[in-house]
C-alpha cells in the first residue's frame, strides 16, 4: 500500500468533485469533434448500465426465477404423499401461529447476536492489526492466505474433526486433564450451544475481517497523523477517527455474519448433535420429507425478516453513500 | 463418483464367457446370450443415484465386467436421493431409494414401474417384499411395510396396489432389522428392552436417529416398551399418539438423556467409537465398523423386536428402448447372486437369497444367514477379518431377526403434523 | 507511521493475531494427527497405531464408495470458473454503483436477498427451474449459477468496502494528464485495488470450493467434492478423509511458499533492471 500513500501525497486534492461524465478533460478537448464527444458522453452515461448488466442477468436467472418459484410453491397444498398446486394460506398460518416457529426464531436470533458480537470483536482487531501494524502488502496478503488455508479443507471434514477435538475423550479434554487443570472431561464442549457458537465464530470471523480491513486501508493516514498532532491519544483516535470511518466495513461484515448465521443449518445440526433448532434446519427437515410448500412459506418469512434486519443495519450505516 | 472400467483389450464376449465359466453362474447364462446382440455396437451407460450404503464401486466394476454396462454411481445422503429423484427426472436412470420415502417419491411420477414378467428372479424375491409375510403364518409388521408400496395398479399408475400386481415400483436391494448398538465395556448391565435406553445411568450417553420418519419409530418402540402408551398402529399414529410420543421425547431430552442425534452412518460410528455414547439406535454394519477398530460393540437384540428398513432400485420414467432393456438386464444381474452375496457379507440382507447363497461359502452362509458359529474367520467383502472363529452373529439367523420385525420406518397419514411436532422436539 | 517505533499495542495485537490463527488451525491439528491413524484406526481418538496407510489409500487406491479424483477435478474447475466470474462481475458492478443509475436500489437489495435466501432453497429452486425448462442440471451450468448467487454478493459488498471513500482525485489527476477512461482505469484504479481483487477472487474460490447446500440440487449427475465426501459418510468412512485434509493443507501451503519465492525473485530482477 506504500504506492498509494505516496500517491496521496503526490496528487493534488481537488476541492470539488465533478461526476466524471460531466467533466471532459480540457486539454484533450481541443481538436475533438462534437460528434465524437457526444458518443463518448453517451457511452459514459451508459457505462453504469453496461457494467451492472452481468450481475443483473445472473441474478435474474439464478435468483429471481427460483425465488418466484419458491413464492409460488409456498401457496400450494400438500399431504403425506403429494403436493398440489393450489392457493392456500395454510402453510403461512401453520408457520406463523406455531410457537415452535417463534422458539426457533428466538434460538436463531440468540446465535446470531452472540456470533455477531464475537466476530465483530475478534474481526475488528484482526483487521486493525493487518491494516495498521503490517507494513508491506505482500505480508498482508501472506497473512490473509494463512487465515484462508483452513477453509480449503472441506467443511464436512472439519465438522467431523470437531468431535475428536472437543469430545469427551478429545484432544482438548485430554490436554486439559494432563495439565491438571480439570479432572473430569468437560461435557459442554461438544453438542451444546457453546460448540455451535464456537464453530460459527470459527467459520465466519473472516467474513468480518475482510470488509473491515478493506475500509481501514482506505483511511487516509494523514487524518490519523493530524489527530495525533492535535494531541489525541490512541483511544481517542480509535473511537473518534478510525471506528467512525470503518463503519461501512463493519456494516458489510455484519450483513455477512447475520445472513450467514440466520440461514445456517449444517453447523447447527452437526455441532449441537441435532439437539438445537435453527430456522434453516427446520426448513431442511421439511424439504427432506418433500414438504416443499411448508419449507417455501418458511423461506419467504425468513427472507422478509432478514431483509428487515439488513435494512436496519443500512439505516445505521449507509454503505452506498460514501462510494 | 463415476466409475469407468475399461475392458483392457479383452473382447467383452471373451470376458463374459470367462466370467461365466469361472463363476459357474447358471443364472448368468441367460444374460450372456442376450447381451452381445443388444450392446455389441452400442455401449450403454446407466447413471445410478443412491446412498453410499449400496452404491459401491465394486458393484459397478463387476457390472462392467459381467454385462459391459457402464454404471456411473453417485453417492448421496438419503434425503438428497429422494429430492433429486422427485425434482430432476432426467439426471438419473436408476434410483436407489428407501421404501418409506417411496410412498412420497413414486407418486411424483418420475419413476416407471417394472414389469415383473421381465424380472427373472421375481418368484424368488423374499416374500416380505411381495406379500409382506416372511412365512405364510407371519404377521405383517406395522409401518410402511415394503409390500404396501411395492406395487402399483398398472404401467402408468401412481396408485399403490393393495396386493401384488404385475407392476413393481422398486426391486429390493438391501434391508435389515435394527435395534441398539451398545458398548458392552461401558454399559455395565444387561440390555434387554427398548426402554433400557432411558436408564438414568446412561444420562448424556445415548442417541437416536435424527430422520423424523425413522426417529419417530425408534421413539415409538421406546415409549411402548416403557409403558408410556399402547399404540393402535405405531406405523400410522393418530395426532394424540404423536403428541404423547413427542411430549415424552421432549421430557427425556430436557432431562439430558441424549448426547446427540445422528443422521449419517458415519456419525453413528464416530459417536460410538469415540465413547460419546454407550447405547444408541444403530445399523448392523455400523456396529461392525466400530468393532473393526478394536473397540467392543454389540448389536443387541431386544425383546420387543426390531425396527426394519429396506431400499430398492427404481427405474427412471424417461428410460426406453435399449436403455430400458439394459436397465432390466442390470436388475436381473443384480438379483443373480454376486451382489446379494456382497451385501450379505456386510451384514445387510439381499433380496434373492437362493442366488446369494450360491455365491457364498457354506461357512459364510451359515454364519450370516443361519446364525451359526463361524468355523473359520469371517471376512468383509474387502478381505478384512470381521469375525474370528467361533463368533456368532448378534441376533442370530435371518428368520430370527427378520421374523421379529415389530415395525418398519414409516410415512404416516399425519406426516405433516408429525414433522411439525418433530421440529418442536428438536427445538425444545 | 513508518518511522514510528513498535509500541505495546503492536505486541498485544500480534499475540492476539497468533491466537486467532491458532484457533483457526485448531481442528486442523486433529485432522493432521488422525490422518496418521493405523490401518485399523477410525475417525476419532484413540489412535490405533500410526502409519501413512491412509495417504497411500488416498493417492493410489480406489475407495469403497465414491471417487476423490473426479470430484476434486470438478470442484477445482468450478471453483476457478466461479473465481474468475466473481472478480469480473463484481468489479464491473462495483464500478457501476459508484455512479447513480436507474434501478440501482432494487439491484442492491436483490444482491442482498441473494445472500439471505437459504442456500437449500436456492438449490431446490434452480434445480426445479432447470427441470421446468427441460435443461439438464450440471455442475458447470446450474451449480455454477448457484455458486454465483452466493459469491457475487460477497464480491460486490467487498467492492463497496474497497471503493468506499476511494479518493476520486487519483482519477481526476489522471484524466487531467490526458488519460482516457480505460487508461485511467488500467493504470490508476486497477493497481490500487488489485490486492483487494485478489482477495475477492480468493473468497470466491474458497466459497465455491467448499459450497455444499447450493450444489446439492444443482450438481446434476456428478458430485462436487463436498457432496462426494458427504455421500461417503453414508457408508463406513475412514481416516482417508483426514488424509485428504492434511494433503490439501500441505499442498496449499506449498503453493503459497512457491508464490512468495516467485514474487521475491521477480522483485529482485526488477530491482536489478532499474539499477542497471
Amino acid at each position: 500500500m506504500s504506492t498509494e500513500k505516496s500517491g496521496v501525497r503526490g496528487l493534488p486534492h481537488r476541492e470539488t468533485v465533478h461526476p466524471p461524465s460531466l467533466h471532459p478533460s480540457p486539454r484533450r478537448g481541443e481538436g475533438a469533434e462534437a460528434l465524437h464527444r457526444n458518443a463518448r458522453m453517451t457511452l459514459s452515461r451508459l457505462a453504469p448500465y453496461l457494467q451492472a448488466t452481468p450481475l443483473t442477468l445472473i441474478l435474474a436467472a439464478f435468483l429471481v426465477l427460483p425465488i418466484a418459484t419458491i413464492a409460488m410453491v409456498s401457496f400450494w397444498d400438500y399431504d403425506s404423499i403429494q403436493i398440489f398446486p393450489a392457493f392456500v394460506f395454510t402453510n403461512y398460518e401453520e408457520t406463523i401461529t406455531s410457537p415452535v416457529t417463534w422458539n426457533t426464531y428466538i434460538n436463531t436470533f440468540k446465535y446470531t447476536l452472540i456470533v455477531w458480537a464475537l466476530t465483530l470483536l475478534i474481526g475488528f482487531w484482526v483487521a486493525y492489526y493487518l491494516a495498521f501494524h503490517i507494513r508491506s502488502t505482500t505480508m498482508q496478503m501472506l497473512l490473509f492466505l494463512i487465515c484462508t488455508i483452513p477453509f480449503l479443507t472441506s467443511n464436512i471434514i472439519r465438522m467431523i474433526s470437531w468431535i475428536p477435538f472437543l469430545g469427551r475423550n478429545g484432544l482438548l479434554n485430554q490436554t486439559l486433564m494432563t495439565m491438571g487443570i480439570i479432572d473430569q472431561p468437560l461435557e459442554f464442549l461438544l453438542f451444546s450451544d457453546f460448540s455451535v457458537v464456537l464453530a460459527m465464530v470459527h467459520l465466519y470471523t473472516l467474513f468480518m475481517v475482510t470488509p473491515i480491513f478493506n475500509t481501514l486501508m482506505r483511511i487516509d493516514r494523514a487524518l490519523i497523523e493530524a489527530a495525533r498532532d492535535a494531541g489525541a491519544n490512541g483511544w481517542q483516535i480509535l473511537t473518534n477517527v478510525i471506528i467512525p470511518l470503518a463503519k461501512p466495513g463493519i456494516a458489510i461484515g455484519s450483513i455477512f455474519v447475520v445472513t450467514l448465521v440466520m440461514g445456517d443449518f449444517i453447523t447447527v445440526r452437526f455441532m449441537s448433535g441435532g439437539q438445537s433448532a435453527s430456522v434453516g434446519l427446520m426448513m431442511a427437515n421439511q424439504i427432506a420429507l418433500l414438504q416443499y410448500p411448508a419449507a417455501a412459506a418458511n423461506a419467504v418469512i425468513l427472507l422478509i425478516i432478514v431483509l428487515m434486519l439488513v435494512g436496519g443495519i443500512l439505516r445505521v450505516v449507509n454503505i452506498r453513500k460514501e462510494l | 463418483m463415476t466409475k469407468k472400467t475399461t475392458s483392457k483389450g479383452v473382447s467383452r464376449r471373451q470376458l463374459l464367457k470367462g466370467a461365466a465359466a469361472a463363476g459357474g453362474l447358471a443364472a448368468g447364462a441367460g444374460v450372456v446370450t442376450g447381451f452381445p446382440t443388444i450392446w455389441a455396437q452400442n455401449p450403454i451407460t446407466l447413471r445410478q443415484f443412491g446412498t453410499g450404503v449400496s452404491n459401491i464401486n465394486a458393484i459397478a466394476e463387476k457390472c462392467k465386467a459381467d454385462l459391459g454396462i457402464t454404471l456411473q454411481m453417485t453417492a448421496l445422503d438419503s434425503d438428497a436421493v429422494s429430492q433429486r429423484v422427485v425434482t430432476q427426472a432426467n439426471s438419473f436412470d436408476i434410483a436407489d431409494i428407501e421404501y418409506w420415502i417411496c410412498k412420497k417419491v413414486f407418486p411424483a411420477g418420475t419413476l416407471q414401474p417394472m414389469d415383473v414378467k421381465k424380472i427373472k428372479y421375481y418368484d424368488d424375491i423374499v416374500p416380505i417384499f411381495t406379500t409382506g409375510k416372511l412365512t405364510p403364518e407371519s404377521k405383517i409388521a406395522q409401518g410402511t411395510a415394503p409390500n404396501t408400496v411395492g406395487f402399483v395398479e398398472g404401467p402408468d399408475s401412481k396408485t399403490f396396489a393393495k396386493s401384488p400386481t404385475q407392476w413393481m415400483t422398486l426391486i429390493p436391494t438391501i434391508y435389515n432389522a435394527d435395534t441398539f448398538g451398545i458398548r458392552p465395556d461401558l454399559v455395565g448391565r444387561p440390555i434387554k428392552n427398548w426402554k433400557d435406553i432411558l436408564d438414568p445411568a446412561f444420562k448424556g450417553k445415548t442417541s437416536i436417529l435424527n430422520i423424523p420418519s425413522i426417529g419417530i419409530m425408534d421413539a415409538a418402540m421406546i415409549c411402548e416398551s416403557a409403558g408410556v402408551i399402547k399404540y393402535g398402529d405405531k406405523g400410522n399414529m393418530t395426532k394424540a399418539e404423536i403428541d404423547t410420543t413427542i411430549d415424552f421425547l421432549i421430557k427425556t431430552k430436557k432431562a439430558g438423556q441424549f448426547r446427540a442425534f445422528w443422521k449419517t452412518f458415519d456419525e453413528s460410528v464416530n459417536l460410538m467409537a469415540s465413547g460419546e455414547v454407550v447405547i444408541q439406535s444403530m445399523w448392523s454394519p455400523a456396529v461392525a465398523a466400530v468393532r473393526s477398530k478394536g473397540i467392543p460393540c454389540v448389536y443387541q437384540p431386544l425383546e420387543e423386536g426390531y425396527r426394519a428398513w429396506g431400499g430398492g432400485l427404481g427405474m427412471a420414467k424417461h428410460l426406453k428402448g435399449a436403455q430400458l432393456d439394459a436397465a432390466y438386464e442390470y436388475i436381473n444381474w443384480y438379483l443373480s447372486g454376486w451382489v446379494g452375496a456382497y451385501l450379505n457379507r456386510q451384514g445387510y440382507y439381499s433380496a434373492v437369497l437362493s442366488t446369494a447363497e450360491k455365491n457364498m461359502t457354506p461357512d459364510e452362509w451359515a454364519f450370516w444367514m443361519l446364525g451359526q458359529p463361524a468355523k473359520a474367520d469371517i471376512l468383509s467383502p474387502e478381505g478384512k477379518v470381521m469375525y474370528t472363529v467361533g463368533a456368532v452373529r448378534d441376533g442370530g439367523s435371518f428368520k430370527e431377526r427378520m421374523g421379529a420385525v415389530a415395525c418398519w420406518n414409516s410415512v404416516m397419514d399425519e406426516d405433516r403434523y408429525m414433522v411439525r411436532r418433530w421440529n418442536e422436539f428438536i427445538a425444545a | 507511521m513508518n518511522s514510528e517505533k513498535r509500541g505495546l499495542g503492536f505486541y498485544v495485537l500480534t499475540a492476539f493475531f497468533v491466537l486467532f490463527v491458532l484457533f483457526l488451525y485448531g481442528p486442523l491439528t486433529t485432522i493432521f494427527i488422525l490422518s496418521f491413524q493405523g490401518p485399523n484406526g477410525g475417525l476419532t481418538f484413540p489412535m490405533n497405531g500410526s502409519s501413512v496407510h491412509w495417504f497411500k489409500n488416498l493417492l493410489f487406491e480406489q475407495q469403497a464408495v465414491g471417487d476423490f479424483g473426479g470430484a476434486f477435478t470438478r470442484s477445482l474447475l468450478l471453483g476457478l470458473m466461479t473465481m474468475v466470474a466473481t472478480v469480473v462481475v463484481s468489479l464491473l458492478a462495483g464500478l457501476a454503483f459508484r455512479r447513480r443509475f436507474l434501478g440501482s436500489g432494487p439491484l442492491f437489495y436483490l444482491t442482498i436477498a441473494s445472500l439471505i435466501v437459504p442456500s437449500i432453497l436456492i438449490s431446490l429452486g434452480i434445480g426445479l427451474a432447470f427441470q421446468v425448462f427441460g435443461l439438464n442440471p450440471a455442475w458447470y451450468s446450474s451449480a455454477f449459477g448457484a455458486h454465483l448467487t452466493w459469491t457475487l454478493p460477497f464480491g460486490l459488498l467487498i467492492m463497496f468496502a474497497v471503493f468506499n471513500r476511494f479518493n476520486p482525485s487519483y482519477e481526476e489527476a489522471a484524466r487531467d494528464l490526458g488519460a482516457t477512461s480505460w487508461q485511467t482505469f488500467a493504470h490508476v484504479v486497477l493497481p490500487i485495488i488489485l490486492p483487494s481483487l485478489v482477495g475477492v477472487g480468493l473468497f470466491g474460490f474458497t466459497l465455491s470450493y467448499d459450497e455444499f447446500a447450493r450444489t446439492l440440487m444443482t450438481a446434476g449427475t456428478f458430485n462436487t467434492l463436498p457432496l462426494e465426501i458427504y455421500g461417503m459418510t453414508t457408508n463406513v468412512t475412514t481416516p482417508v478423509l483426514y488424509a485428504l485434509g492434511t494433503v490439501t493443507t500441505v499442498f496449499s501451503m506449498a503453493i503459497i511458499v512457491v508464490a512468495l519465492i516467485a514474487i521475491a525473485v521477480l522483485r529482485k530482477r526488477r530491482a536489478r533492471k532499474v539499477a542497471g
